[in-house]
């Protein structure tokens, strides 16, 4: 009947609800995952998560692997915070072997955790200011993240992947020149983390865009086990490295940095504030480093086999509580049974709630917030009448009437 | 040897049917898998969802036992003390009864759990295959972590 009027092509536009799919794959990507949202004009009515795009099989992996090989492999889970990664397995295997390392790898083990933290939330918090169109604020953040990578790479001999974690202890010791360069870069990223902390408080555009955007309150902070810099930039304050006390974290000084606003901008000055924090306590440990023995262990001498038992570990890594449950049966030279769970798995899947009342243009800052990074496509279906075909536009395309 | 459980896991004593240690102190309280749902359920009257998370479920396959066993790992707050609530299932027919309408945060492991074990969680209405498998795998109806799957 359509046709008869003498036209040929429809523009579907849902008026009631438009289906919007924000990944799997996009060049500002950074983890293929379908968020997708259902919009009612400009207004978020419901909105999905679906994941499988990157299935790799670890944790199977892990059990084909022996115990010492799944370290390579646990850190490779996440390039950013293999650290985290590789630093919960072992305390798994020392949990199990009752072992414990000396005074100077357990603080060498936090300082290469925490040097993590520092890049992990600066680059987080660069995407942040790209996201809200901040392009300028995203390479100066970058270009001062580098001085924090240069760190990492003469602490561990890597700027991202270490492989610095090891049963009883670390893999490489630093000498007094390192420990005098490393503080020299700490010393010189100090003042730029607080100016750019002035620049999220202070910034209009930021502010305007981040404020009251994402809104978590603490109970469904809990019930959805929201974990982390999400956790605590509503008020829960959860913290392993507070409440484990793992590795040197019982000596070290530091606060747990909470505040109450709930919100995506509160979310990222959890961050800002955790760089300072994670800066000072790097300061601390190349001041107060202690020398009780080698901090690195004869790998020839590790004992072959795992005795028979259970154990779970926890960290707090850059986007929250990571944990690691490990099995062994005793006698085979791999593990039974290793169960990861990381930050991101709870952060993003249990998450859609969220964006339920948000603008459309507010779905990449809120998702931005929790530390993921996934960029928007907008697109509308195009149904040929003529020819009874359907193909997609990118908004884009249609704003330049390629229709 | 004595364990230190705080006051809020009074009404557990009822439930467990056995209590163990994973290291290091994770107090584990194995119950029937058809009380893991009022335990969950007396948590949230007797303190509310703001005093625990649900941090992990992890399944772990045992053909040798015909079972597969599933572990709550949760975290009670403030304290932030990990306990562990471990039941388990049986092989051939492994059925829970789903948390996901009382406590929203264990849809993430529901799911995985599903997708990587096979167990099956009773009323919850997100549960597929794909969701982390890949779909090569899961249209052949295999679950990956069972130790039989020949993958």
């Amino acid at each position: 009947m359509v046709c008869n009027m003498g036209v040929t092509k429809v523009i579907e536009v849902p008026i009631i609800t438009a289906e919007i799919p924000i990944g799997p794959q996009h060049p500002a990507l950074h983890e293929p995952l379908l968020l997708k949202v259902y919009a009612d004009g400009e207004e978020i009515i419901r909105a999905e998560v679906n994941t499988g795009y990157n299935h790799r099989g670890v944790e199977k992996l892990c059990e084909k692997n022996t115990f010492y090989r799944d370290l390579f492999i646990v850190g490779r889970v996440c390039g950013i915070c293999n650290t985290v990664h590789a630093n919960c397995y072992v305390r798994a295997l020392e949990y199990l072997l009752d072992a414990r390392p000396n005074n100077r790898a357990r603080y060498l083990r936090v300082l290469a955790m925490e040097l993590e933290r520092i890049h992990s939330h600066m680059l987080i918090n660069a995407v942040m200011a790209e996201i809200v169109g901040f392009d300028t604020l995203f390479m100066q953040i970058m270009l001062d993240r580098e001085r924090v990578m240069k760190a990492k790479e003469i602490l561990t001999g890597n700027r991202v992947l270490a492989d610095y974690m090891i049963v009883g202890g670390v893999r490489r010791d630093i000498d007094e020149v390192k420990r005098a360069r490393i503080r020299d870069l700490l010393l010189k990223l100090k003042p730029r983390v607080e100016y750019y902390k002035k620049v999220f408080m202070e910034d209009e555009t930021i502010v305007k865009r981040l404020v009251d955007i994402g809104v978590l309150k603490p109970v469904d902070v809990t019930s959805h086990s929201l974990v982390g810099p999400v956790a605590r930039g509503s008020g829960v304050k959860i913290d392993s490295r507070a409440s484990d006390r793992y590795d040197a974290y019982d000596e070290i000084p530091f606060n747990v940095v909470t505040r109450t606003e709930g919100d995506s901008w509160a979310r990222m000055m959890v961050r800002w504030d955790e760089t300072l924090e994670a800066i000072n306590m790097c300061l601390y440990i190349l001041e107060k480093l202690p020398f009780d023995g080698n901090p690195v262990p004869d790998e020839k001498r590790l004992p072959r086999v795992i005795p028979h038992g259970e154990s779970y570990a926890r960290v707090e890594a850059q986007r929250g509580e990571l944990t690691y449950y490990v099995m062994s049966d005793g006698r085979s030279p791999s593990p039974y049974r290793v169960k990861i769970r990381t930050p991101s798995f709870n952060n993003v899947i249990n998450s859609a709630f969220m964006y339920v009342g948000l603008s459309i243009a507010d779905v990449p800052v809120a998702l931005t917030s929790l530390d993921p990074c996934i960029s928007c496509m907008e697109r509308v279906t195009v149904i040929d009448l003529e020819k009874n075909t359907r193909y997609k536009l990118t908004l884009r395309e249609l704003a330049g009437g390629k229709v | 040897m004595v364990i230190s459980v705080s006051s809020k896991l009074d009404f557990f004593s009822k439930y467990a049917v056995k209590t163990e240690i994973i290291k290091p102190k994770r107090i584990a309280f194995t119950v029937k898998s058809e009380d893991v749902r009022h335990i969950f359920e007396e948590l949230i009257k007797q303190h509310g969802h703001g005093a625990f998370y649900v941090s992990t479920i992890a399944g772990t396959d045992l053909p040798g036992e015909n079972k597969i066993r599933l572990d709550y790992y949760v975290v009670l707050l403030p304290e932030e003390e990990t306990i562990v609530i471990r039941t388990y299932l049986d092989r051939s027919n492994p059925l829970v009864d789903s948390l996901v309408d009382i406590i929203p945060g264990v849809l993430s492991g529901e799911c995985e759990t599903h997708d990587l074990l096979g167990v099956f969680f009773k009323g919850n209405p997100f549960l597929k295959r794909g969701f982390f498998v890949a779909l090569d795998v899961a249209e052949k109806g295999i679950y990956p972590l069972r130790k039989d799957s020949g993958v």
